[in-house]
């Protein structure tokens, strides 16, 4: 057998992942090709190379990091951990509700619209299709509205992914996913609005914004993603909002640290 | 990590107990630099918490936690500049009992793996080091399995003629190898 033809049967030889039969073709061509065995001898001495172990403070950071984010959490999990017991009876609720009525209108209209297009095939034109688009936008947008304003986090959370569907938000949608990001009850809906908006840096409120919010947040865990995403936007006027927050006494020590090293980037 | 997800936050200490070695292994191999290692392996776990949501039930938990640390690596050379060649304080730290030979040939395989480009370093990295299977490796790197095989199959010839120079050479060559380091493309 050539060299070529043992290079794909080689890795799984290596990895001892080859029947007996074919493990023996590969021994024989090894035992007379002087390249391959050097290669599989070098792949069982790559083992030479010790792993390390990282340093103590290593871990200490990480549980720097997780209490952070449990302080910032506060008794949501509480809270999300009922919500998902009833989350069927919820999904059959939301159905009922003004804001599911919604959305099953877009899917009774894109239903329509295709069985439109199916029947009277030849009669529908470009204009009356970017009609449409245009209404189902505008209606996709109100029910991400709607979600935002919902009592039930889940919910408001699938308003911001529902806004995650449209390249350019009306400019309601657009303030109540700062309003999201400044002031929900939830931590991980206001990850998900920076996620969304993290999108849409050309708006000039929306930086302002994040910078803005830098100041008002209280969970490390989304402080931290504030600074991530400014220096993701290489936003050189964030820092000195950056360098207030870093000066603020009860700012978390990896809050500061991640601040430091944003600063540092942006500078 | 379902918990993880749904939001049962001390459950990520015992994700941390599980891959925090190995991941801290996969970049220093990687990368060469162990400081840059451990804030790395901090940006995993922050990202896992905040893109939790994100895990789906049935997904190979280690190929999802490596990807996380693949676009870590990317998401870090793609802000700063592109990375340090081979730190000579990154010799492998072999313990005393070891024979002077042994360690010499382990220096030399090290500095024989930092001279690959990144993209074969990283494949040999994830199938002989972090030992994942052909088929994760193939999700994450986005190719087939076949396509993989025959990568590392050209990684391991390429690594042996580096490994020769070095023999041969050790000072200068796997310093200008490293020097041509370029972090991959990221995969989505």
């Amino acid at each position: 057998m050539k060299c070529e033809e043992i290079a794909e049967l080689l890795p799984d030889y290596l990895h001892e992942g080859l029947a007996a039969e074919r493990k023996s073709v590969v021994e024989r061509h090894l035992e007379s090709c002087v390249e391959c065995r050097e290669v599989a001898g070098l792949w069982k001495k790559l083992a030479l190379i010790p792993d390390e172990q990282p340093s103590a403070a290593s871990r200490q950071r990480f549980e720097a990091m997780l209490q952070a984010y449990q302080t910032g959490r506060g008794d949501e999990g509480t809270s999300r951990r009922v919500n998902r017991e009833t989350s069927i009876w919820n999904v059959f609720q939301w159905l009922r509700s003004p804001v599911g009525a919604v959305a099953w209108s877009i899917a009774l209209v894109a239903l329509g619209t295709f069985v439109g297009l199916q029947v009277g095939n030849t009669k529908s034109n470009s204009q009356d299709l970017a009609a449409m688009h245009t209404e189902l936008t505008n209606m996709r947008q109100m029910v991400a509205l709607s979600m935002l304003q919902q009592q039930s986090a889940s919910q408001r959370l699938e308003g911001v992914s529902w806004t995650r569907r449209e390249e350019h938000l009306d400019p309601q949608v657009l303030s109540a996913l700062m309003h999201t990001l400044r002031y929900d009850a939830s931590v991980d809906v206001r990850l998900a609005a920076l996620d969304a908006l993290s999108r849409h840096a050309g708006q000039p409120q929306v930086k302002k914004t994040v910078v803005d919010a830098l100041q008002e947040q209280q969970s490390p865990l989304v402080q931290v993603a504030l600074i991530d995403q400014l220096v993701e936007w290489r936003d050189t006027d964030a820092a000195a909002g950056l360098a207030k927050l870093r000066q603020l006494p009860n700012v978390n020590p990896t809050v500061r640290q991640r601040a430091d090293w944003a600063i540092s980037k942006l500078n | 990590m379902l918990q993880v997800r749904d939001g049962t936050g001390e459950t990520l200490g015992v994700l941390f107990e599980r891959y925090h070695a190995s991941l801290y292994n996969f970049y220093t191999k990687l990368t060469g630099d162990r400081a840059l290692s451990e804030d790395l392996v901090q940006e995993v776990f922050l990202r896992i918490l905040r893109h939790r949501q994100t895990f789906r039930d049935g997904t190979p938990f280690r190929a999802w936690i490596y990807q996380i640390a693949r676009n870590a690596r990317i998401d870090h050379f793609r802000k700063s500049r592109p990375q340090v060649p081979f730190e000579p304080e990154m010799a492998p730290t072999v313990s005393p009992g070891d024979p002077a030979q042994q360690r010499q040939e382990s220096e030399l395989l090290h500095k024989a793996l930092m001279g690959l480009p990144e993209e074969k370093r990283e494949l040999l990295v994830l199938c002989r080091f972090q030992e994942l299977p052909y088929e994760d490796v193939a999700r994450l790197v986005g190719c087939g399995v076949s396509t993989v095989k025959v990568r590392i199959h050209r990684a391991m010839q390429e690594l042996r003629e580096i490994f020769h120079q070095l023999q041969a050479a050790p000072a200068g060559s796997a310093q200008r190898a490293a020097a041509q380091n370029i972090p991959p493309r990221r995969m989505t």
